[in-house]
């Protein structure tokens, strides 16, 4: 039973999906920003698997995922500065708090 | 003659043959093989923080007109053993209100990456455990899992004295690893791999005969670079003068106060480890690594290599006994606005000599 | 044996990333679901190991566990209430969320089940980093300096947000 692409295209889908329900119904706004990051990182599997089976001689697939994982660190820090401004603003992070805008 | 990089890869050939003989598959052989190294780098990171822990007491002593621990063994050398056997008998409290799982994990992640970041550093000719492509960046990446640790430390020691301290060690962690990373990057430059033994080995040799190719020779790079190097490792392995986070008079010893016995001296082992670590890599990248006049063949690489090692780990111990405790706004203005411009500085003019060499 | 032994490696890491994705969506402490993240970014590290991605693996190691992460748990360190981990941690869409992550999650297995089976490759793995060197340097040239500005725009955007509300002029 040797190693093939599938394999790790449906490790990162089932993770994919696991951060698709923690975003969705998390009531912790930390709880969501941390399915985003594994999300991200699922979709880091898919491309550095498909460059490794497809396209063994070429290093695309790694330069694309080191830009991933730079904008999610960008991406990260703006969330968490916002959750702290937050924080400070009304002493919680749970999202049913968060309806200002609400009608 | 005396090199043990040779014999060490012949006696491991022979036993591996000697086990396929008998009918053993060759992956587990060599896994096996494998396993007897790893079990010699972990019993040698394991000691020798013990024998660190009594140089610097006795260096202490040395420096402050006083002898030191005298009393255990001859000069004191059992002392460190009788230290550990009593950290092993102590009660292991756990605080009521503290999460318990964070408060037993905590120093298995503060002193597991250590082990693993030994395995590219070159102690000699052939005595490499593994030669990796991307040492350099390997050891910094794992490191980097340490910090976490603190902060496991600092939650889960239950009281808010405790998790300030926490925060701020992983805070003086974190901002200090980028001048640390950046110093070394002007010896990737002129080297052109990230790999320990690749680096150690382009230091070989003497330059019009007297002076050795070492990167600490440079002019000026060399200097600025260790210099960043070494004022970093000390801020990382919180030592003084940067030992805010476990000073015992600050915060009552920040996040370690509420680890008692083995806990506590798995932390303080992480530390020596750390600081073993760190001159190891200073020897390594900028000292040569085993490079030295061998008189023949008499004196082995790996002597050259702990000597100096043991030498800049007699730096670390020093500077704790010279200069006073940096405050921690002072400690993070020195690391932003001082080691982070002149490392940048650094990387600029390495790469205005590498252009002016060709 | 050579064949199975990265079969059974994978099969170890696939599961701990699993049980450790499922600990951090369910946790009811926030702290304990950021260390179980902190884990499974180690074993997605150790993934790209086993694809031969040995730069990437250390950069993931280096960003993720070393940067990111610590941030996010100095956030709940300084966000959290002593009481929160007796709340429950999911709001009262979680089936309408259930049921969308199985659905994506399906379709996408059932897709690279159908298409990508049986993809094999035999090469042995060679050192990246002076590849992905040449790369940033050559031909991605130019998302490399674009990011570098994203950073600094959230490096300010950041701090801006960090400051105190009479430090905002």
């Amino acid at each position: 039973m040797t190693l093939s692409l599938h394999h790790f295209l449906m490790l990162s889908a089932i993770i994919f999906g696991i951060g698709v329900y923690g975003a969705l119904t998390r009531r912790n706004v930390l709880g969501i920003l941390m399915s985003i990051e594994l999300m991200f990182n699922a979709a880091t599997i898919n491309i550095v698997a498909f460059n490794h089976f497809l396209y063994p001689d070429k290093v695309w697939g790694q330069g694309v995922v080191i830009f991933v994982m730079t904008l999610a660190a960008a991406e990260a820090v703006v969330g968490l500065s916002l959750v702290l401004a937050i924080y400070r603003n009304i002493k919680s992070v749970y999202t049913e708090k968060l309806n200002l805008l609400h009608g | 003659m005396l090199e043990l990089g040779p014999l060490l890869s012949r006696a491991f050939q022979a036993l591996q043959s000697w086990v396929i003989l008998h009918g053993v598959p060759p992956l587990a052989a060599w896994i096996l093989a494998k396993a007897i190294q790893v079990g010699v780098l972990v019993l040698l990171v394991s000691l020798v923080p013990m024998v660190l822990v009594y140089a610097e007491r006795k260096v202490a002593g040395f420096m402050q007109a006083r002898l030191g621990p005298m009393n255990v063994g001859p000069y004191g050398i059992f002392q460190t053993l009788a230290d550990g056997v009593k950290l092993i008998f102590k009660e292991d409290i756990i605080p009521v209100g503290s999460d318990r799982l964070m408060h037993i994990m905590a120093p298995m992640v503060v002193v597991s990456p250590v082990f693993v970041c030994f395995a590219p550093v070159p102690f000699g000719k052939g005595l490499i455990p593994i030669d990796l492509d991307i040492s350099v960046l390997f050891i910094f990446a794992i490191s980097g899992i340490s910090t976490i640790g603190v902060l496991m430390a600092g939650w889960g020691s239950g009281n808010k004295f405790s998790m300030l301290g926490g925060l701020r060690g992983a805070a003086q962690l974190v901002s200090y690893e980028i001048p640390r990373v950046l110093s070394v990057v002007p010896v990737l430059m002129v080297y052109g791999t990230l790999s320990l033994k690749s680096i150690a080995m382009g230091q070989v040799g003497l330059w019009h005969g007297f002076l050795p190719k070492w990167f600490i020779f440079y002019p000026f790079i060399g200097q600025l670079a260790f210099v960043i190097f070494l004022i970093a490792s000390v801020a990382e392995t919180n030592r003084t003068p940067f030992d805010i986070p476990e000073a015992e008079s600050e915060l009552v010893a920040g996040f370690h106060t509420e680890f008692s016995g083995l806990k506590f001296a798995l932390l303080f082992l992480a530390e020596y480890a750390y600081v073993f670590l760190s001159s190891a890599m200073a020897v390594a990248l900028f000292f040569g690594g085993g490079d030295g006049f061998t008189l023949g063949g008499w004196i082995p690489s790996w002597f050259w290599f702990l000597g100096k090692t043991f030498a800049i780990v007699f730096l670390f111990l020093w500077f704790r006994w010279t200069f006073p405790r940096l405050r921690v706004d002072q400690l993070m203005q020195f690391c932003w606005k001082f080691l982070l411009p002149w490392s940048i500085v650094n990387v600029g003019l390495t790469g205005l000599m590498i252009l002016l060499r060709k | 044996m050579e064949r199975t032994l990265p079969t059974l490696i994978f099969a170890c890491m696939a599961i701990l990333l699993i049980g450790l994705s499922l600990i951090v969506v369910t946790a009811r402490s926030v702290f304990r679901g950021a260390v179980a993240l902190t884990a499974a970014l180690g074993v997605v590290a150790a993934l790209f190991a086993l694809l031969g991605a040995d730069f990437v693996a250390a950069s993931q190691l280096l960003i993720y566990v070393g940067g990111i992460m610590i941030i996010m748990l100095f956030v709940i360190m300084l966000s959290q209430r002593p009481l929160d981990h007796l709340d429950r941690q999911t709001n009262e869409q979680w089936v309408w969320g259930a049921f969308f992550a199985l659905a994506i999650s399906c379709a996408l297995i059932m897709q690279f089940r159908a298409v990508y089976r049986g993809v094999f490759v035999t090469t042995v793995a060679t050192p990246t980093t002076a590849s992905i060197g040449r790369l940033l340097l050559g031909d991605m040239v130019v998302p490399f300096e674009a990011v570098s500005l994203v950073l600094l725009a959230a490096l300010v955007g950041a701090v801006y947000f960090g400051l105190d509300g009479k430090d905002r002029t």
